[in-house]
């Protein structure tokens, strides 16, 4: 019986049974080829996650470099940063294709996700808005570029909330850190991509709220298998920040 | 013929049975002829020595990382005495976060040399780009600096790959 229960492992040339050890004791093939082949593979995984960062890192020089900021040109950024993930990510479709499913959904643990995520960036808020006007001595919002419009409020929304939650996902959570996995472990690639999702927003300060952020929705991604949780929690996180800019919350609680 | 009678391989000295045709450690050909054996060990001594060699390359890159950290330091300072305004706390605290992340992947290369030089070239590279499209003359400047630690850290990566191939071809752990 309890033969019966031990996976056998059978020689991949000539099916002879293996007990122990790399290699096969009756025809010498070490069992070990297609570890040996994936780390083939790993130096052109590196280059494609190369190339992808370079892409999104040219796209945020220009959004830096852009002095007078409209929503034409801030929309035009978003979809090439989108496009980019999207092209990116479908590149890849057979590697990344399980990210997109929602394995052990737990409406529970979502909702404990999404209201973590308000409380951490009202407070983030709170204390970035506090530094500002105590220390800096100035007053900054991101609704300003929008409020001349029309629809100003909706295109925040699209621009601050729902394309960077769905397409930063996809490009960091999602395919860089399923590029990483192939070369390195689970925490390292948690790591990297946090390190490199922080550098990408170009802004030093956020070190100590970007890239703890960042940690944790890789930890999520990595222990639950799918993005969602993660596009969840950034979406109600920068639409809380949205929110608070909306209805001028900062103003009410001074 | 001393190994045959003690059952141990004469490549990797692990014990075997009488009626393996190959150890099942390191796949030396027992009943194989003279010369097979030969080529086996032959072959094998080439993987280790480049396995030497290449961790000779991944330590270096690793102390290109303490390099970078203390090229940077020795160019904040020069950069903090002889710069004034208001960008000069800025430039300051983007140096001392610099030299903290260099001096900090080389302490974790010790332990994943992979992940912290993935890590610092992304970094060193970034801040290449970035200064670039701030001042273009930056990228002409401390240029043979630059295309060397650039060039320990590519070797060093593509090295340190290659060792993990190498130790899994070698079954060495």
């Amino acid at each position: 019986m309890e033969q019966e229960e031990t996976p056998r492992k059978l020689c991949s040339n000539c099916q002879n049974e293996i007990a122990e050890g790399n290699f096969c004791s009756k025809c010498g093939q070490a069992q070990n080829d297609l570890e040996v082949q994936i780390y083939s593979k790993k130096w052109l995984s590196l280059l494609q996650a190369g190339l992808f960062i370079l892409i999104q890192l040219v796209l945020c020089i220009c959004a830096f470099l852009i002095q007078e900021t409209s929503i034409t040109i801030t929309l035009a950024l978003d979809f090439a940063m989108a496009g980019t993930a999207m092209a990116f990510f479908t590149y890849n479709w057979s590697e990344n294709k399980p990210l997109l499913r929602w394995p052990n959904f737990s409406l529970k643990k979502l909702l404990a996700f999404v209201a973590l995520a308000a409380m951490a960036s009202l407070t983030l808020h709170f204390i970035a808005n506090y530094i500002n006007t105590r220390f800096l001595h100035e007053k900054f919002t991101y609704f300003d570029v929008y409020k001349s419009h029309e629809y100003g409020r909706y295109i925040m929304i699209l621009s601050m909330a729902i394309f960077p939650a769905v397409f930063e996902e996809l490009s960091f959570r999602g395919y860089l850190m399923q590029k990483l996995l192939i070369v390195v472990g689970e925490k390292e690639a948690i790591y990297i991509s946090s390190f490199l999702f922080f550098i990408i927003h170009l802004n030093v300060l956020s070190f100590f709220w970007l890239l703890p952020f960042a940690i944790i929705l890789g930890h999520i991604r990595i222990k639950e298998k799918t993005i969602w949780y993660g596009v969840a929690i950034h979406f109600i996180f920068n639409l809380t920040t949205c929110l608070v800019e909306f209805f001028n919350i900062d103003h009410f609680i001074s | 013929m001393e190994n045959i009678a003690n059952n141990d391989c004469s490549c990797c000295y692990t014990k075997y049975e009488i009626n393996d045709l190959f150890c099942k450690t390191c796949g030396f050909p027992f009943q194989g002829t003279e010369q097979d054996q030969k080529n086996f060990l032959s072959e094998r001594n080439v993987k280790e020595i480049d396995l030497e060699s290449l961790n000779e390359k991944v330590a270096t890159a690793c102390k290109s990382l303490y390099w970078l950290s203390g090229l940077t330091a020795f160019s904040a300072i020069v950069i903090y005495f002889s710069s004034a305004g208001e960008d000069q706390l800025a430039t300051l605290m983007t140096n001392i976060f610099l030299i903290l992340s260099f001096l900090g992947l080389g302490i974790w290369s010790k332990h994943k040399p992979t992940a912290a030089m993935i890590t610092g070239l992304s970094l060193y590279l970034i801040v290449i780009l970035l200064n670039a499209v701030i001042s273009p003359m930056t990228i002409v400047s401390g240029l043979i600096v630059k295309i060397i630690v650039i060039g320990a850290l590519i070797k060093g990566i593509k090295a340190v790959l290659e060792v993990d191939k190498l130790k899994k071809e070698l079954n060495i752990d």
